[in-house]
């Protein structure tokens, strides 16, 4: 599960006033390296709950990746700025689209029922109770 | 009983529904997808076509495009208007998504119950240089885990006869549809009732009853109820269409290629579930033939800003 779709997933559970953002617990995380395309980045950004996304890298154990703050579109988008180790759109395709969370759990902030990451895929079924 | 009155009472899924279906899924999705490819719905054909196999992928490929020229989704070319996020709901392993998010460059989620299918489409996104536009999970459509109004596009390809809640099922296509989004249901119903009818005819519901029972599905509706549904969920635009008649050649080709060398020794070595669902084959084509089933798509819009 890459932190884009995290950025997607909600909890429904009866009882849960938004269900958003989901905590993430993550036992087995990989990175694998993908090409940076700035014009996919662009696209997703409007989308992207940036508090919910530096939540996720934190909980990875990763507060350096990350500002609490979204940086400035002029600053992510700037020229050349793929080319810079360590530039903010460095960061955010790695925090996007880099990090894969193996086996983990997902927590709903308003109930605390967990659900399971296994073998990379969320597992978002109910129980019949919990509807 | 196998037919439903407009207004539904909503029902608790019958027990076992749902592990029934991810387990019909996990055990057959390999055999389907090793002789038919990886979309699991029918083939859109010129009514009358006589279709060889080889024709069958491209009329699966055909129907994605009809329901979106159906419902008037924008097309690609239009950078502002087409849709940038899409849903598909019952999304097997994946076909729709990957053809849809490769598109219009979108970004997909797939929600299915069965993580057999939800692994292997995973994979196909990967192999295909999709993964970062295509996701699949394992969750249940009628408690869809997303927040509301998330998705341009929201897509139902034959999986609205699994759902045991179809007032739920579809207020959920709505609560996920963004504001000015398009909800494209393609799905199995019964005909409509006459007005003098409270339900079907018992042989109708028979047969209803075998279908039900090996493809485990839940109680069928009309297009009307789809209607009324939508209506109810003050939803826009709401159209419909009987293609019946445009998917006549799929439930034979199916047949034929079960009985093939390779499709018997898969069935062989599949399990009993996707056996039976095999056997009970020739029911659907009866089904269709007595106007008792309707290939039917509905097609509406979330109200707002678009």
């Amino acid at each position: 599960m890459r932190l884009l779709t995290h950025n997607m997933l909600a909890s429904n559970v009866r009882g849960a006033t938004t269900g958003y953002p989901l905590k993430l617990e993550a036992a087995k995380w990989v990175t694998k390296e993908v090409e940076l395309n700035a014009d996919f980045i662009r696209g997703l950004l409007p989308k992207i709950d940036w508090r919910a996304l530096v939540a996720a890298t934190r909980a990875l154990g990763l507060p350096e990746l990350l500002p609490e703050e979204q940086p400035a579109e002029e600053e992510i988008f700037a020229e050349g700025a793929a080319e810079v180790e360590g530039s903010a759109i460095r960061r955010i395709h790695h925090a996007l689209l880099e990090i894969h969370v193996q086996e983990g759990s997902l927590v709903c902030p308003d109930t605390s029922r967990c659900f399971p990451i296994d073998k990379g895929i969320p597992n978002m079924m109910l129980h019949e109770d919990e509807v | 009983m196998a037919s439903s009155t407009t207004a539904q009472a909503p029902a608790p899924a019958p027990p076992g529904l749902k592990e029934g279906i991810a387990g019909l899924y996990d055990e057959s999705s390999g055999v389907w997808e090793s002789i038919w490819g990886d979309h699991m719905h029918h083939g859109f054909y010129d009514s009358g076509e006589a279709a060889s196999m080889a024709d069958h992928r491209r009329a699966q490929i055909r129907m994605i495009e009809e329901a979106l020229a159906f419902a008037a989704v924008p097309v690609a070319d239009h950078e502002e208007k087409k849709p940038k996020t899409i849903v598909d709901v019952g999304c097997g392993i994946g076909g729709s998504s990957r053809y849809l998010a490769k598109k219009y460059g979108a970004q997909c989620k797939g929600i299915t119950l069965s993580p057999v299918q939800a692994e292997r489409g995973n994979a196909l996104a990967a192999a295909q240089g999709l993964s970062d536009q295509v996701s699949l999970q394992v969750a249940d459509a009628l408690e869809q885990p997303f927040p509301d109004g998330q998705f341009d596009l929201v897509w139902s390809m034959e999986s609205g006869e699994h759902m045991p809640d179809k007032s739920k099922f579809v207020s959920e296509l709505a609560r996920v549809a963004a504001p000015g989004g398009t909800i494209i249901i393609v799905t199995w119903c019964h005909r409509n009732l006459e007005p003098s009818e409270s339900s079907l005819k018992p042989d109708e519901l028979n047969l209803l009853k075998r279908i039900c029972d090996a493809y485990y599905l839940p109680d069928w509706c009309s297009p009307s109820d789809y209607v009324s549904i939508a209506k109810s969920l003050s939803l826009e635009d709401i159209k419909t269409a009987d293609w019946s008649e445009n998917v006549a050649p799929f439930w034979p080709a199916v047949i034929k290629s079960a009985l093939t060398w390779k499709g018997l020794t898969s069935l062989l070595t599949s399990g009993w579930k996707t056996i039976r669902g095999a056997m009970v084959m020739p029911l659907m084509i009866q089904g269709y033939k007595k106007g008792l089933i309707k290939f039917t798509i509905i097609t509406c819009r979330k109200p707002g800003a678009s």
